[in-house]
């Protein structure tokens, strides 16, 4: 038995019952396991989402947190993947955190900033491999050719951000991965975290 | 973001970053939507990893954006 945390975004177009009822339907297939409960039920309602999801601007948001056997994941996933009328849904484990967060609801965003942005394609980008710093190289020439490249290859610089960051800690290496990382970021970053690395630099 | 050199998540004793919280992870995200490198945020280790699933997660969830301001 295991606590998890699922979070669904259904299209907002859906009225209240049907959303109603597609929870009850998912819900019972959870409870349909042996022992399992759920444990709390949250609408966060109506959300403009951070970019467009298969055209759709807005969610209905729902978090719901239950306790179950593993084994009864795959088929509850299978019933909410069938579901078109879901736009997105993610289960995680639980760890303690609230079903509604504190700051939910200052959505003050620009409505322009989320335009030209695709949707989709998101799921594995989460699970990528460590890239080394090599990747950073290959990551500048996709930079300056494709539209679509440079959006994977800002993805790629993350990472290898985050590996300079600990070799950081180890070892002398960090002084080369920190160079190229630079190079990186001052082609399509603000000027705000250069000035730290140059400070780190003198040290 | 300026110079920090505590982690604030461990200041407020988080245990566990909130995925769902996007309030507070826009703060560590460029003006481009990317992840702030950890001499940026001035987290510790745990918390910077921690993060970085928390930002990916909702960014698969259309919380916070994949990449921002870009008009393509």
């Amino acid at each position: 038995m295991r606590d998890y945390e699922v979070v669904y975004i259904f299209k907002s177009a859906l009225g209240t019952e049907d959303i109603d009822a597609r929870l009850q339907r998912y819900h019972e297939k959870i409870l349909a396991a042996e022992g399992s409960e759920i444990t709390a039920v949250e609408h966060w309602g109506k959300r403009q989402l951070a970019y467009p999801i298969d055209r759709n601007e807005n969610g209905y948001y729902v978090v719901a947190q239950f306790s179950t056997e593993p084994g009864a994941l795959p088929e509850f996933e299978r019933l909410l993947k069938l579901d078109d009328e879901l736009l997105r849904h993610l289960v995680v484990l639980s760890e303690g955190e609230l079903a509604v967060p504190i700051s939910l609801g200052d959505d003050d965003e620009d409505d322009d900033r989320r335009r030209g942005k695709r949707g989709d394609d998101n799921d594995d980008e989460a699970k990528v491999a460590a890239v080394d710093d090599t990747d950073a190289d290959e990551a500048d020439e996709a930079d300056d050719e494709a539209d679509d490249d440079a959006d994977e290859a800002d993805d790629d610089a993350d990472e290898a951000d985050d590996e300079a960051d600990e070799a950081d800690d180890e070892a002398d290496e960090a002084d080369e991965a920190d160079d190229e990382v630079e190079e990186e970021e001052e082609d399509d970053t603000g000027a705000e975290s250069d000035e730290g690395t140059d400070e780190e630099d003198k040290d | 973001m300026g110079y920090r050199k505590v982690c604030r998540f461990c200041e407020k004793s988080v245990a566990r970053i909130d995925y769902k919280d996007a309030g507070v992870l826009e703060r560590y995200l460029t003006d481009r939507g990317k992840i702030l490198p950890r001499r940026a945020t001035g987290n510790c280790a745990r918390h910077q990893r921690q993060l970085g699933t928390a930002i990916k997660r909702a960014r698969y969830l259309a919380l916070v954006p994949y990449i921002q301001g870009y008009y393509g």
